[in-house]
């Protein structure tokens, strides 16, 4: 018997499987019968639910999970899911089946349908989710860098097939970043090659590396330049700008699938990226001073810049899209750390803003009629609507609460202390100090929008009648009314998926 | 342990069914609903308190955050307070309940600031007490911007705004200190940061954040901007919630975060505290000497009474420390009945400006007029009444110089049991200051008594007026000053009820 090359197992690998082949079986169903609009949800959604149910199996056989993996005394895996790589990898199915529930392609009730039929749509976004889900597992850096853009690119098809106006102008944009960070990552890739000698993000390579002065340098080239390629991905200041200019103008679900599964691949690359790193010690090294200046710098920029803009903001999207910068800061700061409480601490945070920004989209979604495009959403549509429709209220409310860590949105304070607590212990006291002023500008930006909620005044707005939900949009409201209620009983849950 | 949890659920639960059905409920049933809620409340708090009763169990343990409840000897008095105010205030609403929104939101916000003020004092670990203390932050801004002033409604948000982002800027500042003692020690549970021998920089850095973010909650001088217009806007049920619980927690967080786990660190930053509690002292008062706004005046009275329980706690000592924690009852039932009374006479007037002339109290509604009496003789510290024990106490602390370590018998005796934790007796500080703070804290004193008499000059003396029946207080505001009233002079006669301690240290003197 010839011994095989590389061992597999399709169970662990099934999680990024089960989305990719769903989107071929929606593509094949669309060419066999392209009648059946309706069915291009339900494969979709069972895919997503395949995808996240053989989580659970990952988490059982080993930790972390591994397949692909070469065979020989040098047994190196291609693939390979921790903890943290979990948690992203939920995020990503989750957010993504939230986001196809919001959207609800080929269903009878909406006019929300996007440009190009129902089957591109939801082919679109089983694409970029089989990208996200494969990033944070992803061990080898033409793995990497060709999951990375597999979650980028249809996600700029889905902004551009948009309804609203300008949605080409916006998708551009993406466009544009999206080429410019791959620039960006495809010269870090080749730099940490040189440096490393070595294809795949591996500790053992890295120390030779990181020990050589010669080598020294091109390698924190290389990471300096995958940090700004991935700069680009997570929104962090100053790669930031293209954020409003997509999220105007996308459909709100599909701005919400910028917002958390983009996020979810975007963070992944970089805990992978830096993981062999952190396992060196990173953290008390004086030679890795300046990976972790830089990352400090970005996430405060982030948060300051990201939570003074969306304090002016009108447009709800905008102020999401200004939310998602700060937020990313937020994320980015534990991750300056480098220690491995700081991976696991920057995950939860992710998660925790993606359940939060989710609730919020997907109120933003109901509360906008179709009819309004970039340009004329307002916060005054939301005044009274703690009348209008407490339960739709108590959503936004919860979301909002989250994103700005108050209680009762127990979970979003959880979040802010996990990630707060490794920047503590390191005694980085000036990114406490600006995190303690973010914490309270932030308050700001949330509140201002809670504030005309609840505002008893029957403005002009209040008078419209209640929305007509669809129901997809009410199973991922009543999704996520329950994930944030019971997450703020037992935020435990979250952090313990984690650790 | 079902006790507790039933003293925290409950207001939590009918408090959030209050304000998810508000538009639904008819007021009579949210006020019901409410009373029942918090009379539930109080029985429960009673109850666990009288059989000691305790809550230990893990609760995030990749973190290392517990939830640990429990209530002893300085946090029964103001879990007793806070239980017994709502109750007062939810009372006080059924009859004025102020306009602005649906009876069950506002009953729900009282029961929901209930809730957590009740977890802060019953906590036992660090993160949960955050968590607690942020917990009063929302409903509180909801109730000032919904039902306060209905003047001015851009006051109203300016007000409401600018106490949720001071307090939200203090607790994450506290936070920060927090989480210092919580990664020193890998555990957020108090007792194990008490154990886990804190270095002394640790102590240092955390004692200092931890001062200065609590501070904005006390408020100290200069950190209490928030306070004046927050508790002027607030409706009357807000103002004395404020008053009465939510300065309270800061008082209490003090003694229980700083005071009790860095001992080392809180003991240098001590003198900072008394001084600027000293200056607020002075401040608070020369304010109160020419505010034309009563309700202003009275809010500025809490800044300079709170001034007092910081001079106290400054003196770290033990005499210090039962003078805080008398004072923080007393200043909670005066207060409130301050803000019950002023609250009613804005109700009627409209204004309580005191420029305005107006027909003398005493002669239209006596029993308004003996309330503001009896509240004006607590702020100027009447012996007999409650706050006088705190505040003497408090300057007779400061005055005494703390004993040496050298001269206090061996390490053993260093010891004093407070509560359930051990209290260190710090080192020297400096006795000149403390003296001249004592000698500013009495000047303070006196001057209160000049803004108080004030007070009772322009509002309660005047010329004879007809006698105005209708207009006197209600059954519902005499049952509120009755309770008030008659608890301000049995703690003014007994102050070792509120603190068993402290009749030992009276007697001693």
């Amino acid at each position: 018997m010839t011994p095989n090359l590389v061992t597999i197992d399709w169970l662990v690998l099934a999680p990024v499987l089960a989305p990719a082949l769903g989107a071929l079986v929606v593509l094949l169903a669309d060419a066999l019968a392209p009648r059946a609009r309706g069915a291009h949800l339900v494969i979709a959604l069972m895919a997503l639910g395949a995808g996240l149910g053989a989580l659970p199996y990952a988490v059982t056989t080993a930790t972390p999970a591994r397949t692909l993996c070469l065979t020989g005394p040098q047994a190196r895996c291609f693939y390979e899911s921790g903890p943290w790589g979990l948690g992203l990898q939920a995020l990503a199915l989750g957010g993504a089946l939230l986001v196809l529930l919001m959207l609800g392609p080929g269903t009878r009730h909406l006019d929300r349908a996007q440009r190009g039929g129902p089957a591109v749509t939801v082919a679109l976004v089983l694409t970029a989710t089989a990208g996200a889900v494969m990033v944070p597992a992803a061990r080898d850096l033409p793995a990497w860098l060709v999951a990375i853009e597999l979650a980028t690119l249809p996600a700029v098809a889905l902004v551009a097939l948009s309804r609203g106006r300008g949605a080409e102008g916006g998708a551009l944009a993406l466009l544009m970043v999206a080429l410019t960070s791959f620039a960006f990552l495809a010269v870090g890739v080749s730099l940490w090659l040189l440096a490393t000698g070595d294809a795949t993000f591996a500790t053992d390579t890295l120390r030779t590396a990181f020990d050589d002065p010669a080598r020294h340098r091109a390698l924190l080239l290389a990471i300096l330049f995958l940090l700004a390629g991935l700069g680009f991905k997570l929104s962090a200041v100053p790669f930031h700008m293209w954020t409003p200019q997509a999220f105007v103008v996308a459909d709100e679900p599909v701005a919400a699938f910028l917002a958390t599964v983009s996020k979810a691949a975007a963070l992944g690359a970089a805990i992978v990226m830096l993981a062999p790193l952190i396992a060196l010690n990173a953290a008390d090294d004086p030679r890795a001073q300046s990976i972790r200046l830089v990352l400090g710098v970005l996430a405060v920029a982030s948060m300051t810049l990201g939570n003074v803009v969306a304090l002016r903001a009108d447009d709800p999207v905008r102020l999401l899209a200004w939310s998602t910068i700060a937020q990313a800061g937020w994320v980015l700061l534990p991750l300056a750390m480098l220690t491995p409480t700081a991976v696991s601490a920057s995950v939860a945070y992710l998660l925790a803003y993606a359940v939060g920004t989710l609730a919020v989209f997907a109120v933003a979604a109901a509360v906008h009629s179709a009819s309004e495009g970039a340009g004329e959403r307002s916060l005054t549509a939301y005044a009274g609507l703690a009348r209008r429709s407490p339960l739709l209220a108590l959503v936004l409310g919860l979301g909002l609460l989250t994103l700005a860590g108050l209680p009762p949105a127990v979970i979003g304070v959880v979040a802010k202390v996990v990630a707060l607590q490794p920047v503590v212990a390191a005694g980085q006291w000036w990114l406490v100090a600006a995190a303690v002023v973010n914490i309270v500008v932030g308050i700001a930006v949330y509140l201002r929008w809670l504030l005309v909620v609840i505002r008893p005044g029957e403005a002009a707005g209040a008078t419209r009648v209640p929305v007509r939900l669809d129901p997809g949009l009410r199973v991922a409201l009543a999704l996520l009314a329950s994930a944030l209620l019971v997450l703020s009983l037992a935020p435990g849950l979250l952090i313990g998926f984690v650790r | 342990m079902g006790l507790i949890l039933t003293a925290l659920l409950l207001p939590a639960l009918v408090g959030s069914v209050l304000i998810l059905g508000a538009h639904r409920l008819p007021a009579r049933a949210a006020g019901g609903l409410a009373l029942l809620a918090s009379a539930g409340a109080l029985v429960a708090t009673i109850a666990a308190i009288g059989t000691g009763a305790r809550i230990a169990r893990e609760w995030i343990p990749e973190l290392g955050f517990t939830w640990i409840f429990f209530s002893d000897q300085i946090s029964a008095p103001l879990l007793l307070l806070t239980a017994g105010i709502t109750l007062l205030v939810v009372v006080h609403g059924l009859r004025h309940r102020p306009a602005g929104g649906p009876a069950g939101l506002y009953f729900g916000l009282i029961l929901l600031i209930d809730c957590g003020a009740l977890a802060t004092f019953w906590t036992g670990d660090l993160i949960v007490f955050f968590i607690a203390f942020e917990v009063v932050l929302v409903p509180m801004w909801v109730l000032i911007h919904r039902f306060g002033d209905a003047h001015d409604p851009g006051a109203r948000r300016e007000a409401a705004i600018r106490f949720v982002l001071f307090t939200a800027l203090g607790s994450s500042l506290m936070l920060a200190g927090i989480l210092t003692l919580v990664s020193a020690s890998d555990s957020s549970a108090m007792g194990s940061i008490l154990s886990s021998g804190l270095s002394s920089d640790t102590q240092m850095v955390a004692a200092g954040l931890l001062v200065l973010g609590l501070a904005v909650k006390v408020p100290i001088f200069p950190l209490h901007s928030w306070l004046p217009p927050a508790h002027t806007i607030a409706p009357t049920g807000g103002s004395v919630l404020l008053a009465a619980i939510l300065l309270k927690m800061g008082t209490y967080g003090l003694i229980r975060l700083p005071m009790a786990l860095t001992p080392d660190g809180f003991a240098r930053v001590a003198p900072v505290l008394a001084m600027f509690g000293v200056v607020g002292i002075v401040w608070g008062a020369l304010v109160c000497l020419v505010e034309r706004d009563l309700k202003r005046l009275i809010a500025y009275s809490s800044v300079a009474h709170m001034g007092f329980v910081a001079l106290a706690l400054g003196t770290n000592s033990a005499l210090g420390l039962q003078a805080a924690l008398v004072a923080n009852v007393a200043h909670g039932l005066i207060s409130a009945l301050l803000f019950f009374v002023v609250g009613g006479l804005k109700e009627r007037w409209g204004s309580v400006d005191l420029g305005q002339l107006r027909p003398a109290l005493r002669e239209t509604w006596p029993a308004l007029g003996f309330a503001l009496m009896v509240g004006l003789a607590g702020s100027l510290a009447l012996p007999g009444l409650a706050s006088f024990w705190g505040e003497f106490l408090a300057i007779t602390a400061a005055w005494q110089p703390p004993p040496s370590p050298a001269g206090l018998p061996a390490a053993g005796g260093l010891l004093e049991q407070v509560g359930w934790f051990a209290y260190v007796p710090p080192g020297p500080v400096s006795a000149g200051l403390l003296r001249g703070l004592a000698v500013l804290a009495a000047l303070g004193a006196v001057l209160a008594a000049a803004y108080s008499l004030r007070v009772a000059r322009l509002v309660w003396m005047g010329d004879p007026a007809p006698r105005d029946r209708d207009g006197d207080a209600t059954g519902t505001e005499l049952f509120v000053i009755v309770v008030l009233v008659v608890a301000i002079v049995v703690l003014g006669l007994l102050p070792y009820l509120v603190y068993p301690g402290s009749s030992v240290m009276v007697a001693g003197l």
